[in-house]
């Protein structure tokens, strides 16, 4: 036997109302300074990663921090650029032929293109030519309005003593945009580039 | 946690993780006091009759005050303890174990109480455990159950706060379907009206009815239990607890209501008499009282048929949790009150080998054997039953454990109230998030206090209940006070044994103690305001002081 009464109507959906909306209230507490403070930053750093630019080049490794580059730019759904920057000596013409450098950019944008494959976030490459590396990123960086420029360095051989490269500091110094610097420390290992087997990879 | 300073690592002393989020404090309190509708809506339909709805709403009121004032305290002092601690910082030593041990009697009843009901409910499903048919079965398989609890508890098992906090949720929507569904196609207002008045109970039944409606809102302690582990606890245990405290008081007047007012979607079976009864009357006698809500839930037009099904397994399970909060919750109050040296530093006794409180969980559970002796007896053995019949109005089984789980709430309750309006004019300069509404700010001993009006109210609401326990149930006003009486012999022997001093308090650094609790639970704005307070007293005093000739 069914009996539908008005009373019983409004009663069954106050309490739908009256159960949901203190649960609502109840998951949803007053947060402290702290959790404001950290909610602010992540705001802005979500608003500052629109689009991403990491740097590669004969000295600048950036294996290591474009794996991180690709994972911040998934979770921020920002735009993705790999560059290779090919440094001109000032004997030769720009558009002079430089076949090995060449190859090895386009093997290294490869890998970049790979990483972000399997990060599941789109990227675009590019080969640049400069007569210095670090004019060549600031240039791309602002005819791609980047937001953030990516790039990697580690000690090994000649950054003893200079651990960031020239071109990395001036970088650094003159980027109209921020600059996340992956720098190695003593003991570190993230920023190593990889020691390969060649036969192993071709495998 | 650990702190590095000037290259030299300082390990500071172990705290609890704080994992425990808004929800999984809501589930703490719930799988408690969620389950103590299942229990009280059969006894109270059964003592109050077409009352039930008016004493579930009076006890509801004493309890949304007890509710604020958990809150209250469990907000500027974050610490696991809850009631027994409360008490213990605002009235010192020996009030804080005559609540204690009340809060005790509570725990073991927990067990006791909750494993007969949970077993109650999985009669529904199987027959053969039914208390009235087969009293000897139902006896065994609570003795079991109880033994298990023990046996787990000790080996170091307990259910995850995943598992409490995905039942908990279960419940709360199988609950509400259960009203909606209940509402929406069978309540007839005019129902109710006419079952209150011709249902009305005498004097005696409304107040032996309130006195049982206050066990639907037993275990508001869980949350405060929690305290420590829980996340910002100034700002989400007030939430949670008054999320609590609404979900529960819906849920009783809700249910109490739709049972008095429902038509049945099928005919009930006849009485002993033959005669037709009504709902209400079905749910409140003796086969259906351990399991009133599955019942109910089973009458339910369409959502019956499913509910029939599983609400039983539902309440059993939330009924096994909330018996298992009484295992540890007993033994976590004991550890504590031992660290105070209230209680032997026996009860503080670690098992070698499981690293679990062993002494204090198999008492604990001791105790709440013998109560399910006693509760037991009277269907076990005829002679016995005389006896009941004769000192105690037959009082036996689940409202025997209901009355003295009643006792004790209401006499730690009690405590906690006046405990409140104690740390409000004594320790005006611990910061409070949350503070009851309706103060009366006033100066007391140089400094601006609030005192409290509804705890006052409160108070008055909870005495009376605790008086209504006295005056109807034979048990809970012969086995409440022994167990309290008993308690304080023991703890003036220990005491004296111990040479502390028996009735004053030992001296207590609360000042410390205060920042030590708000820094362990993350609270360091509080902290700071806490430190602030405390200062300007101690300026305002040193002013005084100066000034005096």
């Amino acid at each position: 036997m069914t009996t539908v009464h008005v009373t019983g109507v409004l009663a069954a959906l106050a309490i739908l109302l009256a159960i949901g909306a203190t649960l609502y209230w109840m998951l949803h507490p007053p947060t402290t300074s702290a959790e404001r403070a950290a909610r602010l930053t992540e705001r802005d750093v979500a608003e500052m990663i629109g689009s991403v630019l990491v740097v590669f080049s004969q000295e600048i490794h950036s294996e290591h921090v474009m794996s991180l580059a690709a994972r911040v730019a998934r979770r921020e759904r920002a735009q993705l650029l790999a560059a290779y920057v090919i440094e001109v000596p000032h004997t030769l013409p720009i558009n002079a032929e430089m076949a090995a450098e060449h190859r090895e950019a386009l093997g290294v944008l490869q890998v970049a293109e790979s990483i972000a494959r399997a990060n599941n976030v789109e990227i675009n490459t590019e080969v640049v030519r400069a007569r210095q590396v670090a004019a060549g990123v600031l240039e791309l960086a602002k005819h791609a309005q980047v937001h953030l420029i990516v790039l990697g360095s580690y000690r090994e051989g000649k950054y003893t003593g200079a651990p960031l490269g020239r071109a990395i500091e001036v970088i650094a110094a003159q980027a109209n945009c921020d600059v996340l610097i992956g720098i190695q420390g003593t003991q570190g290992t993230l920023l190593t580039p990889p020691k390969r087997d060649a036969k192993a990879v071709a495998r | 946690m650990a702190a590095s300073a000037l290259g030299q690592r300082v390990v500071e002393e172990p705290s609890l993780r704080r994992s425990v989020t808004p929800w999984g404090s809501f589930a703490w309190g719930y799988s408690d006091v969620g389950a103590d509708i299942f229990v009280g809506l059969g006894l109270v339909l059964g003592a109050a009759a077409g009352a039930s709805n008016v004493a579930f709403l009076f006890a509801g009121i004493v309890y949304v005050c007890i509710g604020l004032a958990y809150t209250e305290l469990a907000a500027a002092y974050p610490v696991a303890g809850g009631g027994q601690y409360f008490v213990f910082r605002g009235l010192g030593d020996i009030f804080g174990f005559i609540a204690g041990w009340a809060v005790l009697l509570d725990f073991t009843i927990d067990i006791v109480l909750f494993a007969w009901s949970c077993i109650d409910y999985l009669s529904k499903l199987i027959p053969v455990l039914s208390f009235v048919a087969h009293p000897w079965v139902h006896f065994c398989v609570v003795l079991t159950v109880i033994g298990g609890l023990a046996a787990l508890n000790i080996i170091g098992v307990r259910e995850s706060s995943a598992f409490n906090e995905i039942v908990s949720g279960l419940d709360v929507v199988s609950e509400t379907s259960i009203l909606f569904f209940g509402f929406l196609f069978a309540f007839d207002p005019e129902l109710l009206v006419h079952t209150m008045q011709i249902a009305w109970p005498s004097t005696f039944g409304l107040m032996n009815g309130v006195s049982l409606a206050i066990i639907s809102f037993v275990g508001l302690e869980s949350i405060s239990q929690a305290a420590q582990e829980t996340q910002r606890p100034a700002s989400v245990i007030p939430r949670s607890s008054i999320g609590l405290i609404l979900t529960i008081l819906i849920f009783a007047l809700a249910y109490s209501n739709l049972a008095l007012g429902m038509h049945p979607w099928h005919a009930l079976p006849k009485d002993a008499l033959g005669h037709t009864q009504p709902l209400w009357q079905y749910l409140g006698n003796q086969d259906n009282n351990g399991a009133a809500v599955a019942v109910l839930a089973s009458y339910v037009p369409y959502f019956g048929t499913l509910a029939a099904l599983y609400v039983p397994v539902l309440g059993a399970i939330l009924l096994l949790i909330s018996s298992n909060s009484g295992v540890f919750g007993s033994s976590r109050i004991a550890y504590a009150m031992s660290g105070a040296q209230l209680l032997p530093s026996l009860f503080q006794r670690v098992h070698p080998r499981f690293r679990t409180p062993a002494v204090s969980i198999a008492a604990f559970c001791g105790v709440g054997v013998v109560e399910l002796v006693f509760a037991s007896l009277p269907s076990l053995s005829p002679p016995v039953k005389l006896v009941y019949a004769h000192f105690f109005r037959g009082e036996s089984g689940i409202t025997f454990l209901g009355d003295l789980y009643a006792f004790g709430a209401a006499a730690s309750y009690s405590f906690v109230f006046i405990a409140l309006i104690a740390l409000r004019l004594n320790d005006a300069q611990s910061p409070r998030k949350f503070k009851m509404p309706f103060n009366v700010p006033f100066t007391y001993r140089g400094n601006r206090v609030e005192f409290p009006l509804v705890a006052v109210l409160g108070f008055c609401g909870i005495a009376s209940i605790l008086a209504f326990t006295m005056i109807t149930h034979a048990i809970g006003r012969i086995a409440g006070p022994t167990w309290i009486v008993c308690g304080i012999v023991g703890y003036m022997v220990y005491r004296r044994y111990k040479g502390l001093p028996v009735l004053r308090s030992q001296p207590h650094d609360w000042r410390k103690a205060q920042i030590n609790i708000l820094r362990a639970a993350g609270e360091l704005e509080l902290m700071d305001e806490y430190l602030t307070n405390v200062s300007r007293m101690d300026e305002r005093a040193a002013t005084v002081n100066a000034a005096a000739p």
